[in-house]
């Protein structure tokens, strides 16, 4: 009965479908059965999810649907066992396209990839001015905050968040990381950043290398994934 | 031919009326499940064939055109700040594509650009507009339009970008937006006199992507004119407007002027494949000559892992929505042209020669470019690519889709193995003198080379 509930939760997340998948989790909580295996299951599935993505076989809606379904599960099994013990966390992560700039997709498409990745991610949406973004990764207690830039015109925002960090006396705080089409290896370097990607996929091996660098922000030289 | 009042009113009403949809949900259910349904009843399911980037088969044009059109019915389009659907009736949208004009002019006297509708392999010459919205610094600006607009081949005017403002950094939604439209105009109106081409034709604001651009710089005295220029109205992905947008359209209502529609698919995106991004840049099409009444524009598709539209899939996708819109509509279908690689590199070339031909020959009435080394890099664009493209994209007109096929196929290996990771190339004041207006040896040389391979692959460009 264990073994066919975590199929359920396994396949559920794999189908990207975030209602089966609280419906799974829920039975998994209802049948007595072990959370951490539960959530290892699910990890398990994510990660899947994710490498599907890479390939090209699954596509952006449905990487965000699985996202979903992952932290939909989540909440339900961190509930039985506590949030610290269920957690896969590596370090919560506040993004958002800065402001003027409404496009989500290359935004989204971080998200979810560093959600997938086991990262704890708050999406702030797209045109967040500066001070909202600073506001919410203080609010939240993040260890990230990481930045989107479609246009020329927004990348100045972009400056403006580390600025901020450094004149409130908390740039020591948070990791930030930069990205977006015209954001360039150059430009992350001038303003400052801890890490520039450029793609989704470089966005978390961008952040897994300044944890394991156990470096304190700022860094000393900025972490650069092509 | 001026915005209709009425038409504007519903579209504002069914942005505060029509029905509610989440943009999570719109953009994980109600558009990948939409585009994949209509690719399942219409048997466009794996139809993409790498092996012809140009697609030859019409009919299947058609039956895309059919499934864009039922899309477009049924999702609508979602205005973001108000999480409603503005939707339109199969025949309201019909409708609405029928009032667009088949023919329409910008710019004024001996520059008055003659947009048509084209069809497939039609000999009409297309209309160039150039170049896109790339960001230089302002000393480079006024030399950079002037040595473009000296280009025959181009048509129309749309950027570059600044990235500063009278020294102080350009920052979207900010005052200093206000200010660059109209400092844009004048700045255009300086160049475009120096090049002896007074009266071209202006999209407005390339410098500004929100509608404060366009508050700021058209229409007002000095800046763009309505009765020549035209507003670029840019919506998102997926099939998506905003207040910005919708803001844009009011403005250019109250001036007197027109308007461009514009969005694009990525492959890989929210729409999926090469087939779904095509059938969802068909139903954006739609939707924009419906919500914008716009004169000219379209969707466009281009890659999420190349971010450009010059390799295989996307080049498939490209042919196709133009040849879906060409044979079944009568609009002024414009595509943009997303290169990736930088000036003074042979890549850049071949993705335009190949991307232009494709446009040519597939019925786009004109084409918005070149997007030089993929619109990263400050001052990465020159006149020598902009009047390759244009060369092209000209004397390609009338070439057949079989001939175009085959040409592509003899170029794409030239270059298709750059794409994903593209040479950045040289700036313009690298590979330019700024005084004389003329580009390097080096560059010269690459030009001619790549020319001279073109025509050897039956371009007729000699």
């Amino acid at each position: 009965m264990d073994q066919q509930q975590l199929a359920h939760l396994y396949a559920s997340i794999l189908d990207t479908d975030p209602d089966a998948a609280a419906a799974a989790a829920q039975a998994v909580v209802d049948g007595g059965v072990d959370a951490l295996e539960a959530i290892h299951v699910a990890s398990e599935a994510i990660t899947k999810v994710g490498d599907l993505f890479e390939c090209g076989d699954l596509y952006l809606p449905s990487l965000m649907l699985a996202g979903e379904a992952m932290k939909r599960s989540m909440a339900i099994l961190s509930r039985t066992i506590g949030a610290e013990q269920a957690s896969q966390n590596k370090g919560k992560v506040v993004i958002g396209a800065v402001s003027g700039d409404i496009h989500d997709i290359g935004k989204n498409l971080v998200a979810t990839m560093l959600s997938v990745h086991g990262y704890e991610v708050v999406d702030l949406g797209v045109n967040v001015p500066p001070m909202e973004i600073i506001d919410a990764a203080q609010r939240e207690h993040a260890r990230f905050i990481a930045l989107s830039a479609l246009m020329t015109t927004s990348m100045p925002y972009q400056r403006d968040v580390l600025d901020l960090l450094c004149e409130m006396g908390v740039r020591d705080r948070f990791f930030v990381i930069v990205g977006g089409g015209p954001v360039t290896v150059e430009y992350a370097r001038m303003i400052g950043a801890d890490g520039w990607g450029a793609s989704a996929v470089s966005a978390v091996k961008v952040c897994d290398r300044l944890l394991q660098s156990n470096e304190k922000p700022p860094v000393q030289s900025t972490f650069l994934q092509k | 031919m001026a915005l209709n009042r009425d038409r504007l009113m519903d579209v504002l009403d069914k942005a505060h009326k029509g029905p509610i949809v989440k943009q999570f949900d719109w953009d994980t259910r109600v558009i990948p499940g939409t585009i994949a349904d209509k690719l399942k009843k219409y048997g466009l399911q794996k139809s993409c064939d790498p092996a012809n980037p140009i697609n030859q088969d019409l009919e299947l044009a058609d039956r895309f055109f059919e499934a864009g059109l039922e899309v477009a019915t049924e999702a609508g389009m979602l205005c973001t700040d108000t999480q409603r659907a503005i939707r339109f009736s199969r025949e309201e949208l019909l409708a609405g594509l029928a009032t667009a004009p088949a023919a329409f002019t910008l710019g004024e006297g001996k520059e008055t650009a003659h947009f048509r509708h084209r069809s497939i392999s039609d000999p009409i010459s297309p209309i160039w507009i150039s170049p896109l919205s790339i960001a230089v610094t302002e000393d480079v600006f006024e030399p950079l339009v002037v040595g473009i607009a000296s280009v025959p081949e181009v048509d129309c005017l749309e950027g570059p970008s600044f990235e500063t403002i009278w020294g102080a950094s350009l920052r979207a939604g900010s005052p200093y937006e206000l200010l660059a439209g109209k400092m844009q105009a004048e700045r255009f109106y300086s160049a475009i006199s120096r090049a002896g081409r007074n009266g071209i034709g202006l999209y407005a604001v390339a410098t500004s992507p929100t509608h404060y651009g366009v508050l700021g710089g058209y229409g007002v005295p000095g800046g763009y004119k309505p009765e020549r220029d035209i507003v670029l109205v840019l919506s998102p992905v997926e099939i998506k407007t905003s207040y910005e947008n919708l803001m844009k359209l009011a403005h250019a209502y109250n001036c007197g002027g027109r308007t461009y529609g514009g969005s694009w698919s990525m492959i890989g995106g929210y729409a999926g494949g090469p087939e779904g991004a095509a059938l969802s840049c068909i139903a954006c099409t739609i939707m924009l000559y419906n919500v914008y009444q716009c004169v000219n524009g379209a969707s466009f598709p281009y890659d999420l892992k190349t971010m450009g539209n010059c390799g295989r899939q996307a080049l498939w996708a490209l042919g196709l929505v133009f040849q879906a819109l060409s044979r079944n509509t009568h609009i002024c279908a414009n595509s943009v042209l997303n290169q990736t690689a930088g000036p003074a590199t042979e890549c850049l070339l071949y993705e335009s020669a190949v991307g232009m031909m494709t446009l040519g020959v597939c019925g786009a009435s004109s084409c918005t470019g070149p997007r030089s080394a993929g619109g990263k890099y400050t001052n990465f664009i020159t006149p020598l690519e902009v009047k390759f493209a244009g060369e092209v994209f000209k004397k390609c007109a009338g070439m057949s889709l079989a001939k175009a096929n085959d040409i592509a196929n003899c170029l794409l290996p030239r270059y298709e193995h750059e794409l994903g990771h593209p040479p950045k190339g040289q700036s313009f004041k690298e590979c330019y003198d700024l005084n004389t207006l003329q580009p390097t040896d080096e560059w010269r040389k690459i030009y001619d080379k790549v020319k001279d391979e073109a025509i050897a692959a039956g371009m007729p460009l000699s």
